[in-house]
């Protein structure tokens, strides 16, 4: 009966996806519900913070930064609280990484400020001596989507009910209405900020890459 | 399907997909000796720009190696084997040589395109999957083509039972299918929202933890489809052709091949052991991860039974060599993987160099040792000349070899040291050390990983080098050998 | 009952039932061996004698072998 198998293809590759489809089903699909709630008050990300994020994402700083504090007290001790599964319930894609050749991000907005991220960026090894993370310097010259992290959040808003709120809609009309606030908030980091590249742009009303980093990063508390 | 007096296999798609191995190969792994060395010198980040960062070409090594280098050798050498295995020539079919070629020319291009897009930073930043969605269609499409060409194959084979690799093979494509289009799931941002943005940009279908499941259900399979499985079926075909002895069990292999199946899925959850997903699924990958070991070391072993009694053939027959180290390897890395997944070793290793280490001794010594030897073994049957050089073939092995030891080796020192010094603390319960400490007494290890980077590249080189003059000026072959790769 | 409990029975019975078809397999391979119904190492052959003039190992379907067998 069993050798059968061997030589009925069909039936050999229906095996095969019934044998491996198993574990998916039981393992990851009946948790999806349970695990995806937010905690209670959560906000979703700003345009700005989103955008930021997509520079994170661009840049691939999850190739050496992790955003998972195990719950040890080592971890405790260096980064903060341990992190909650409800933390992450807005961030598509999640963004724990993999390896922690620098240190953790998922509290850096606790412990470190605009300033220092600006001369960070710029010359890591200056602020720590002996890093070998690389300078972005180019995050200070490119200037960061907005419109596309609008687009990511008006997406999210209809697609999966994040609660964005009544503003947030399609179409040109509703981005150009949005972008004053995006600028808004921009200005408020690049205060903080000395590079004279950042303030000639933002005077002419574009947001560099690095202050929407910035903002991103300090919004991770 | 008349057969006639002329009747013979067809290569022509197993030759191209075998420069294209070697192709990506070479430029994957010329990424990856850059990037090994900007972690001990730092000042390589600035060769390119904004595109030279350790950060953007991360992910173009790890995906050119995957999704080029491996997934090109799968199809040469299912183009291969495939027709030899099932008794049926391609060029019996014109419909499978057409599909076979739009196949390669769509794989080609896409795979280009893609490896341009992860350049400019267009990634959805899951790992191993950072394509972005109009990439991840054309994938669908070639991996497509590929299971309509081998069940087109299949269907007019003439040796009724199929072997082994073929199970393999088949495991391959359907398991891939799965994982990939699953993981991949995402809804483009433009069309969502009324032409805003980019028309590249998407978001997952999942979120936080959930994404971090699927993630890792995909990640960890993507290893069990694409780097063990069809390896696997390879060696099933190419080490009892090349030493003229069949497979030790047939039993066995059957055993292992089903339990391979059913235990390799659940093991993803110990790639997110001490993290926010419930507890009984971090239990579960933990426990399967360690079932694992069973399946993983039957067809190993079956591979180094089949040798028993032709143990000669190691000192006389370099590609014998290679095979047996690389299900050496094989077994190394699948006991390495399971310890990784215990818990109190996993808070350790996790988030380390151990980590790296542990890939690459399987993917070094295992994947490409496997691959060359196919390709090695391949070459004097699809171009009818000798092997070059099987000088060049010896110290490129040894070569290799020393690299593989001299990688994980220093890995393995600085992922424990790194994890160790992570969780120190002195007699009042502080930290010992403060982050960077940890990543300045890494510099000599990453030194030594540069090093033997730069070795295994050159091996590589050499390997491309003699399969080229192989082709160019190897002494012709008036028959097409049986066994043993002839050689000069 | 939960999703939970669902779950845990699922992966309980699907697991014992893979369990018993694996060792089932294993059994029924290696009887079916000793009494010479068939013998499965001639696959292996499969490999070694691969060209296209040779004779397959097993040139019948299943279908059509379990005409045969059933006659």
């Amino acid at each position: 009966m069993f050798h059968w198998l061997e030589k009925n293809p069909f039936y050999f590759a229906a095996a095969i996806s019934i044998v491996i489809s198993f574990a998916g089903l039981i393992e990851i699909v009946p948790n999806f519900a349970q695990s995806g709630k937010p905690l209670v008050g959560m906000k979703p990300r700003t345009v700005l913070e989103l955008a930021g994020k997509n520079v994170y994402m661009k840049d691939n700083c999850m190739a050496c930064h992790s955003q998972m504090i195990r719950p040890f007290k080592s971890e405790t001790d260096r980064y903060g609280d341990y992190s909650l599964s409800g933390e992450y319930a807005f961030d598509r894609p999640f963004l724990w990484g993999s390896k922690r050749t620098g240190p953790d991000l998922h509290r850096i907005g606790n412990y470190r400020t605009t300033d220092w991220h600006e001369a960070h960026m710029l010359n890591p090894p200056k602020i720590v001596p002996g890093s070998i993370m690389p300078a972005y310097d180019h995050q200070f010259e490119n200037e960061a989507d907005l419109e596309t992290a609008y687009a990511e959040a008006v997406t999210v808003k209809n697609v999966f009910h994040t609660p964005y709120g009544p503003a947030f809609h399609r179409g040109q009309e509703a981005w150009d209405a949005h972008k004053s606030k995006v600028l808004e908030d921009a200005k408020k980091i690049a205060a903080d900020m000395k590079d004279e590249r950042v303030k000639a742009m933002i005077a002419e009303g574009k947001v560099p890459e690095v202050v929407a980093l910035i903002a991103y990063m300090n919004s991770l508390k | 399907m008349q057969s006639n007096a002329a009747l013979e296999y067809d290569y022509s798609l197993a030759k191209k997909f075998t420069f294209l191995t070697i192709l990506f190969g070479f430029l994957g792994m010329l990424v990856g000796t850059l990037i090994a060395a900007q972690m001990a010198f730092p000042e390589l980040n600035y060769l390119l720009g904004e595109y030279g960062t350790f950060s953007r070409l991360r992910p173009i090594h790890t995906n050119t190696v995957v999704f080029g280098f491996t997934v090109s050798g799968i199809f040469a050498t299912w183009f291969y084997l495939g027709q030899r295995v099932l008794k049926v020539s391609m060029a019996e079919s014109k419909f499978l040589m057409v599909l076979g070629n739009i196949q390669f020319w769509l794989y080609f291009i896409g795979a280009l395109l893609a490896t341009i897009s992860l350049l400019f930073g267009v990634s959805s930043s899951k790992e191993y999957a950072q394509y972005e969605w109009p990439f991840d269609i054309v994938v669908v499409i070639i991996w497509v083509l590929w299971g309509v060409n081998m069940m087109g194959l299949i269907g007019i084979r003439r040796e009724k039972a199929l072997y082994i690799s073929v199970w393999y093979y088949l495991a391959c494509f359907l398991g891939i299918a799965m994982l990939y289009l699953f993981n991949n799931m995402a809804i483009p941002t433009y069309f969502v929202s009324g032409g805003l943005g980019s028309p590249l940009h998407s978001v997952s279908m999942y979120a936080g933890t959930n994404d971090a499941l699927v993630q890792w259900w995909y990640g960890h399979n993507a290893v069990a489809f694409g780097f063990t499985v069809p390896i696997v079926g390879m060696i099933y075909y190419f080490l009892p052709k090349e030493s003229g002895q069949a497979i030790y069990s047939y039993k066995l292999s059957l055993l292992s091949f089903w339990g391979l199946m059913f235990v390799y899925l659940w093991a993803g959850s110990h790639h997110l052991l001490w993290s926010t997903v419930p507890d009984w699924m971090q239990t579960m990958g933990s426990a399967f991860s360690v079932v694992l070991i069973l399946p993983s070391w039957g067809s190993a072993i079956n591979m180094l039974l089949t040798m028993k009694g032709e143990w000669n053939q190691l000192t006389d027959n370099p590609l014998i060599k290679f095979m047996v180290l690389a299900s050496t390897f094989y077994m190394l890395s699948t006991i390495e993987g399971p310890i990784q997944a215990i818990r109190s070793v996993n808070a350790i290793a996790h988030f380390t160099d151990w980590i790296p280490g542990h890939v690459h001794d399987g993917v070094l010594g295992w994947v490409v040792f496997m691959i060359m030897a196919s390709i090695f073994h391949m070459a004097p049957r699809m171009f009818k000349r000798e092997i070059y050089s099987k000088k060049l073939m010896e110290s490129q092995f040894w070569l290799q070899t020393t690299a593989v030891v001299l990688y994980f080796t220093s890995m393995w020192i600085a992922g424990i040291t790194q994890g160790m010094m992570w969780r120190a603390v002195d007699e009042y319960g502080n930290l010992m050390y403060s982050f960077i400490d940890t990543v300045t007494v890494l510099h000599p290890y990453y030194a030594i990983r540069a090093l033997s980077g730069v070795m295994y590249l050159i091996g590589f080189i050499m390997f491309a080098y003699n399969i080229y003059k192989t082709m160019t000026s190897g002494k012709e072959l008036t028959e097409e050998p049986q066994f043993r790769t002839p050689m000069a | 009952m939960g999703m939970n409990e669902i779950q845990g029975y699922a992966s309980f019975f699907m697991t014992i039932f893979l369990v018993i078809m694996l060792y089932g397999y294993i059994i029924h391979l290696y009887r079916s061996e000793k009494k010479g119904e068939r013998d499965y190492e001639k696959y292996g052959n499969i490999a070694l004698d691969d060209e296209i003039t040779s004779t397959p190992v097993e040139d019948k379907s299943a279908s059509e072998r379990y005409k045969e067998e059933n006659k």
